[in-house]
């Protein structure tokens, strides 16, 4: 219990806060713009059939939802450059929820849970960093970090609520609803240059049971795993890649982009704690100091021009861990893909080639 | 807009709010299956189902006795009001939504056929009682084709809620 309520007065650094402050904001405006964009198609929605959750008198006017769709679409700008970026987070989270129960129409997964990690965005320092006010010296910022915590725990309701529900639904465990979604868009799939023996497969009934029972072991897994270190990688390269399948296979809204987006709370809050050496001398480490300069949104890396030593010479990169070993080659490549958002999905198969190899982890303390 | 202040909590009003917040949530997912469509429960995918609607009209019958069942083409029909002019109406007009809103084509029921069913009666009660200038509806008459999971197709019949028209009509 006291462990638990330690969470309460945890401390860390605040730069991935901003970085998914900036990518909620971008989303945010996404959402507000597609709303702008039915509102200016189809007109004011409770000029026709609607059905709220809400009794009818609180169904905002035709003037009010204009006025709250801008004030949206202020509040995600205020969000995305960090001015006011709480107070915003907290309206947007809170609004976009009012309006999906003045409509039970428009209810879509990805919209609430939008809503849901906005508002709790909304109680932790995510200003201190990326933000337009900022003087750009946001790396030693330190704030509370107990409405992340709520966020990563939200992250694993949506997880266990999803795969519990199939779990406990025969037709999802017996891969009844896999099968009759790979029988009725098989067409789709060839038509998109998926190969027709590919489709056949997955249209067979025992690889839609398959499936469907590794989907659902997958989000329990994900559900836990993202929480236990020694588990935490891998659960969010396995997060990543079922995620981008979703996103390639299915409409989900921008559902597939906001879960890899709040991935990065799972990150450990601290800035800069290891070290990408370089050896300015020659162009593949200069380049590869630029690379990972522009890739390192989540401030993993503190980039350090190399003096050349024993070890260096032979290596262009020496990437120092958080323990202070060392890595080169492969794997550093793979460290670096660790640390990148970009570079992640490949981290996987990196870190397995990274493991045969013999050469490439000095293991000496810097 | 609140002040930045505002949004920052001491910690016994932390703690109360991570407990109000797990027991919302929790509250929302154990619920979910009360609801059709299971809204702010976390059920993706939860079933694979089409459906297709047919529209029609039950009007007073030629004969004068009863009513008979009149097929709504494209979504669009006639009818004439208290006082015999002709009004065009259309499903469309008050129905946007893009299953519920399309007749005639095997859509897919997302948020599951529960959710759709129940919608498509709410819609068929909203555009029963929108269309004041029709005086021969008595009701509005959904017949749907329901295939849930690839089982075999189950064939429904939602009615609006009954009309009150002028007498003799």
């Amino acid at each position: 219990m006291k462990k638990a309520m330690g969470f309460l007065r945890d401390q860390g650094a605040t730069h991935v806060l901003g970085v998914v402050r900036v990518g909620l904001g971008v989303l945010l405006f996404w959402e507000g713009l597609e709303d702008a964009q039915e509102l200016m198609a189809h007109g004011y929605f409770g000029d026709h059939f609607h059905w709220p959750y809400l009794p009818e008198a609180w169904v905002p006017s035709r003037s009010v939802y204009v006025a709250i769709l801008a004030l949206q679409l202020l509040a995600a700008a205020l969000v995305t450059v960090g001015h006011l970026a709480r107070p915003a987070l907290f309206f947007a989270g809170s609004s976009l929820v009012y309006l999906l129960a003045c409509d039970r129409l428009h209810y879509h997964h990805h919209v609430y849970a939008l809503a849901c990690y906005a508002f709790l965005l909304a109680f932790s320092p995510c200003e201190r960093s990326l933000a337009i006010t900022s003087d750009g010296q946001d790396d030693g910022a330190i704030g509370p970090l107990w409405a992340i915590r709520l966020a990563q725990l939200q992250v694993s309701i949506v997880y266990l609520a999803s795969g519990g529900s199939k779990l406990f639904d025969a037709d999802w465990r017996d891969g009844l609803v896999l099968l009759d979604r790979l029988v009725r868009y098989g067409d789709q799939a060839v038509a998109k240059g998926v190969p027709q023996r590919v489709v056949a497969f997955f249209q067979h009934a025992g690889t839609a049971s398959a499936l469907a029972k590794l989907t659902i072991a997958t989000e329990l897994f994900l559900a836990v795993g993202l929480w236990l270190p020694r588990t935490r990688v891998a659960a969010l390269f396995i997060g990543v890649w079922f995620h981008l399948a979703i996103e390639v296979t299915s409409k989900v809204g921008y559902f597939s982009w906001l879960t890899i987006l709040v991935y990065a709370l799972f990150a450990t809050h601290d800035v800069r704690a290891r070290t990408f050496f370089f050896d300015p001398s020659h162009p593949r480490g200069a380049l590869s100091a630029r690379a990972v300069r522009a890739l390192d949104w989540l401030g993993r890396f503190q980039v350090k021009a190399w003096e050349p030593d024993e070890l260096a010479r032979a290596h262009h990169v020496v990437v120092v861990r958080r323990d202070g070993t060392r890595a080169t080659g492969l794997r550093a490549l793979a460290m670096v893909a660790r640390c990148t958002p970009l570079l992640f999905p490949f981290w996987g198969p990196l870190a397995l080639a990274a493991s045969f190899t013999k050469g490439g982890d000095a293991s000496a303390h810097s | 807009m609140l002040a930045p202040d505002m949004v920052d909590l001491s910690p016994g009003a932390r703690a109360a709010f991570v407990a109000i917040w797990l027991l919302g949530q929790s509250a929302l997912v154990l619920t979910a299956g009360r609801r059709a469509d299971a809204a702010f429960g976390f059920r993706m995918f939860s079933e694979s189902t089409t459906m297709t609607i047919t529209l029609s009209r039950e009007v007073r019958a030629p004969t004068g006795e009863g009513t008979v069942l009149v097929p709504v083409e494209d979504g669009r029909w006639v009818a004439r009001d208290r006082d015999g002019l002709p009004h065009r109406f259309a499903w469309n007009d008050r129905v946007l939504d893009p299953v519920v809103g399309t007749l005639g084509l095997t859509m897919h029921a997302a948020y599951g056929g529960a959710a759709q069913l129940e919608r498509l009666q709410a819609a068929l009660d909203d555009v029963a009682t929108h269309v004041p200038e029709d005086a021969d509806t008595h009701a509005l008459v959904a017949d749907v084709v329901l295939q849930k999971n690839g089982r075999e197709p189950q064939n429904l019949r939602l009615t609006s809620a009954p009309r009150t028209l002028p007498s003799g009509r």
